[in-house]
């Protein structure tokens, strides 16, 4: 063998052995999708699109030209298969609708957020430390204006080595004093995933 | 003789296209737009995109007290062109507004279509916006 050969030999060697190292990176957090699941970038897309469009919808500008509404986020509901956590979704929602600084927040949805409140309440004021008429009584929260809510669903069709899965975020804001929906607006996303002709 | 050559030159040959593959040009085209004088800048940093990709024109309005802007985006290409863009906000300082609220979005771009893409902007403290897109195929 020549020695150019051997030299070429092994730089071709070494670039394809380097292929068999275990790596770890940091990644965008918007990748293209490697799935048909819900993916992280579908999360964040559809908060994104989500809280545009309920800032800037004509039913919400009433509401807000003058004041700012209290609002509650409902844990949205998982119609799907998959495990897909919508508290988080519920919670990145709520973090970009506060910054927008065009609504209050209060949080009554979550498990136990209620129950807890007049535990600390009462847990306060027991102990005897707090001044007794700047103590804290129950019963004066803020009352709640409007609550979002909302859906994921799911069509999953399988046809040969092609698997075409179907998502809908549907989200409605709804004004808790007449009962009338405010804003609606829907988030689609497909995918379709071909399986090798060899393999599985 | 011959025969190991022409091994090596396979495993040569393999060597680089698995080290090309690492080597995607990540620039796009970039519209900066002031909405407080109306005036847009349309930076084209990847020859490629630019060819495929034309900026048809900047439109932007307020809603709700939040600025709002709408670009039109055209294809050149007969073929259907896959593209991400991304919306990002700044102040009047010239600071991003929460750069992790604004994702790269995907846009499907029929042959020779016009599409027009959307954004508002995450507070009313915001003064100008920038488009970046870039190919779906370099996103990884």
């Amino acid at each position: 063998m020549k020695k150019s050969d051997f030299v070429l030999c092994l730089i071709g060697c070494a670039a394809l052995l380097s292929g068999c190292a275990t790596t770890v990176k940091e990644v965008p957090l918007d990748r293209t999708a490697a799935t048909t699941k819900i993916e992280p970038q579908d999360i964040r897309r559809t908060v994104e699109k989500m809280t545009e469009s309920l800032l800037v919808a004509p039913g919400v500008k009433e509401f807000v030209s003058n004041r700012r509404p209290v609002l509650d986020v409902e844990p949205m509901q998982n119609r799907t298969t998959q495990h897909v956590d919508m508290i988080s979704l519920t919670d990145s929602v709520r973090m970009q609708l506060l910054r927008s600084g065009m609504f209050r927040f209060v949080d009554r949805s979550s498990v136990g957020t209620a129950a807890n409140d007049v535990e600390r309440i009462n847990q306060e004021n027991q102990l005897g430390l707090v001044d007794p008429s700047k103590a804290v009584k129950a019963g004066q929260q803020t009352a709640l204006d409007m609550y979002l809510t909302g859906a994921l669903s799911e069509i999953k069709n399988v046809e040969g080595r092609v698997t075409d899965q179907y998502y809908k975020f549907s989200m409605i804001l709804k004004d808790l004093k007449t009962g009338e929906i405010v804003w609606a607006d829907e988030q689609e996303i497909r995918k379709e995933k071909t399986k090798p002709v060899l393999g599985w | 003789m011959m025969k190991i050559s022409r091994i090596t030159g396979a495993a040569v040959l393999a060597a680089s296209l698995i080290s090309l593959n690492g080597c995607k040009n990540t620039s796009g085209t970039i519209v900066n737009t002031d909405h407080l004088t109306g005036s847009s800048m349309i930076i084209t940093e990847n020859a490629r995109l630019a060819h495929r990709v034309e900026v048809l024109n900047t439109t932007y309005d307020e809603v709700n007290g939040l600025k709002r802007v709408h670009i039109t985006l055209a294809s050149d290409r007969n073929k259907r062109l896959r593209i991400d863009y991304r919306i990002c906000w700044f102040d009047a300082n010239g600071m991003e507004i929460d750069p992790q609220t604004k994702t790269y979005r995907n846009l499907i771009l029929e042959g020779h279509d016009a599409v027009t893409v959307t954004g508002v902007a995450n507070s009313p403290a915001a003064v100008s916006s920038k488009l970046r897109v870039r190919e779906t195929s370099q996103a990884e």
